[in-house]
């Protein structure tokens, strides 16, 4: 590459111009990559999720609706089963914060089962089957909260008007693509303080009682799996709760979904944001060819030939954009690696990553933003006569 | 004379076109150039001896006649070939030197050679020889901010002579200089005349400067008025 050298030298001709359009490039892809990963990791934690063989039912109503407990049993006893445990939400504070962290009523003899990516040391687990008042947090949340075992974990009702007095018997760890912060605690132990509190406030709450909201079932193999699938929902399907089993992929998407067509919404983001680049870095390209259409035409009476000059702008200008990709998406890579921002999103994003596919999408489009906004000036220098370029010296 | 002819122009016209008018610059002109031989070209402003320099040069197209330059006739070359040719053929020297401002003095007498199939090494040496000829060994990695006028003259002779071309066209190499460094810059070009032997077309406004060519010719309304052979009446160094 014995031109890389003069590409350099003209890329740092003029410094701020240079920088100036390094920065736009990255700043902008940064932001895409952020937008864009969002996607890009669910799919990849869902379809990653194959692997557990996991199905998730729900009412056929959907959250809304009821799940009687007493089917955790009646699933676990179909062929093909390996776990099953309810997976119910306890929306609830800690403490007086508002949303800080995810809370679920699960069987504490299944769950680890069920979640099988998910590690406790065995006493921990122990302890949690033994002691009602127990539950177990995430290795992150308890880092976070300075929290141990014993410690003390009450819970405020909101969804339900039951409160809790639990204590800290274990803490999960697991991938780093998996929820580090919940909260599991005892489904027995919930439902029989809703019943006290039901049966004390007077109101038949009793369709509410023994919800278990969802039922998280893990099959001992993935062909097993439609079958049960099918299986559970015929099971209900003439009762007065008639349930929708699908795979724990299907369900991940299912939650995507209920967020409309933002996807559409950040792809058209998107085009807007590669348009208005090239824009940006065409125009920077212009300015400096023009600059430099005597040393062009020099370049060309020496004896460069067309296909030279298209050579040198287009590596220029790709070397340009590229840079802003690197340090846009590689950068973005490596700053979620390396900072983890789920505390700040309120529990909203348990994690998060840029997936290398996105990372090197991020940096493709940085190039082809080079070579795009490239092409004209690149062709317009290249096609110019010499003997016009050499007179504009005089 | 009696030598080989290094550059024929057999009828050659060229003229440019505006909307419907046609501006004739070179009217029905013929030239013969001498292999080894020093020209220098004279006239007034507009005269058009840039353009029959860009047309010796191979930079340009005749409208009409026949270019023919070291047997090559540069009418018959396609695009491609021409800027081949010239890399091949000719040095190029101009009045406002067209140096690369961001490479150095080596680097700008280097890019001619990146054109070659030359080692990196080839290139050092040749680069090192060039700047040796035009006498400014040490001055390397000067940048072209950083050499005078004609220093920087200098450097674009030994980009022009890096590759050793057969001809070397100056147009105005001396305008932009003061009569000492003028007189430098003629020395070493008249230098490479008689020891390298190369083929010099040069244009310029300045009589003293032509009197160091071996013939003058004058061009008036795109036409040449006379034809003077010289043998050099002024000494090299005055
Ligand atoms: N691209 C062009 N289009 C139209 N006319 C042109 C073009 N290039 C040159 N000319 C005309 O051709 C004529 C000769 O130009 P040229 O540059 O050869 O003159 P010159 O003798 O070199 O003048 P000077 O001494 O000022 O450099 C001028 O009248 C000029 O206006
Ligand atoms: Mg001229």
């Amino acid at each position: 590459m014995k031109y890389l050298h003069y590409i350099l030298r003209n890329v740092r001709r003029n410094p701020v111009r240079t920088a100036l359009t390094v920065a736009s490039t990255g700043i902008c892809l940064f932001l895409m990559m952020i937008l864009v990963s969002f996607f890009a990791m669910s799919d990849e934690v869902n379809t990653g999720s194959r692997v557990h063989n996991r199905l998730a039912t729900l009412n056929a109503n959907g959250f809304a609706g009821v799940i009687p407990i007493a089917r955790v049993k009646e699933v676990a006893a179909l062929d093909g089963v390996e776990a099953v445990t309810p997976f119910s939400w306890y929306g609830g504070k800690y403490k007086d914060e508002v949303m800080p962290f995810a809370m679920f009523c699960v069987d504490p003899d299944a769950v680890f089962r069920v979640l099988e990516e998910l590690t406790i040391p065995k006493d921990q687990l122990n302890a949690f089957r033994k002691n009602r008042d127990g539950c177990v947090i995430g290795r992150k949340l308890a880092k976070e909260r300075r929290l141990q075992v014993g410690d003390p974990m009450p819970l405020k009702g909101d969804t339900y008007p039951v409160d809790l007095n639990l204590t800290i018997r274990g803490i999960y760890d697991g991938p780093s693509d998996r929820d580090l912060r919940m909260c599991f605690l005892r489904y027995d132990t919930f439902d029989e303080a809703f019943r006290r509190v039901a049966a004390s406030s007077g109101r038949d709450v009793s369709q509410f009682a023994g919800n278990a909201g969802m039922i998280f079932t893990k099959c001992k193999n993935a062909s097993a799996m439609p079958a049960v699938s099918r299986a559970i929902d015929d099971l209900y399907r003439n009762s007065d709760y008639p349930t929708r089993t699908q795979t724990e992929e299907a369900f991940g998407k299912m939650f995507e979904e209920m967020m409309g067509d933002l996807r559409g919404m950040i792809r058209l983001i998107g085009l807007a944001v590669v348009f208005s680049l090239l824009c940006v870095a065409g125009n920077a390209m212009a300015m400096a060819m023009r600059e430099r259409t005597t040393e062009v035409a020099v370049l060309k009476a020496i004896g460069f030939d067309r296909g030279r000059i298209l050579f040198l702008v287009l590596a220029e200008s790709m070397l340009v954009a590229g840079s802003g990709g690197a340090l846009g998406a590689l950068g973005s890579k490596a700053l979620f690696a390396w900072v983890d921002i789920s505390p700040y999103t309120a529990g909203f994003l348990p994690f998060y990553y840029i997936p290398w596919s996105v990372a090197l999408q991020g940096l493709g489009i940085s190039l082809f933003i080079g070579f795009a906004s490239g092409v004209g000036p690149a062709v317009r220098a290249a096609g110019l006569p010499v003997v016009d370029g050499l007179r504009r010296v005089v | 004379m009696g030598a080989a002819s290094s550059i024929e122009l057999r009828s050659v016209s060229k003229e440019y076109h505006r909307d419907a008018f046609t501006i004739p610059v070179l009217v029905d002109l013929d030239l013969s150039v001498a292999e080894g031989e020093f020209l220098a070209l004279m006239g007034p402003s507009g005269s058009g001896k840039t353009t029959l320099l860009n047309l010796i040069a191979g930079l340009d197209r005749a409208t009409h006649g026949e270019v023919i330059v070291h047997d090559q006739d540069l009418g018959l070359l396609s695009e491609a070939q021409i800027t081949r040719w010239r890399a091949d053929n000719v040095g190029f020297i101009f009045q406002t030197y067209n140096l690369i401002p961001v490479l150095t003095a080596a680097e700008n007498v280097e890019l001619p050679l990146l054109l070659t199939s030359l080692s990196r090494k080839r290139r050092r040496q040749n680069v090192a020889t060039a700047l040796r000829i035009v006498g400014l060994e040490g001055r390397e990695h000067h940048y072209p901010r950083q050499l005078s006028g004609g220093q920087e003259q200098r450097v674009a002779i030994a980009r022009a002579i890096v590759t050793d071309p057969y001809l070397l066209v100056a147009d105005e190499p001396t305008g932009d200089l003061d009569r000492t460094t003028a007189g430098e810059i003629l020395d070493l070009l008249q230098l490479l005349n008689r020891e390298f032997e190369k083929t010099i077309v040069m244009v310029t406004h300045d009589p003293l400067a032509a009197l160091r060519a071996s013939r003058t010719l004058h061009l008036d309304k795109g036409r040449l008025v006379n034809d003077v052979i010289q043998e050099a009446r002024v000494p090299a160094a005055s």
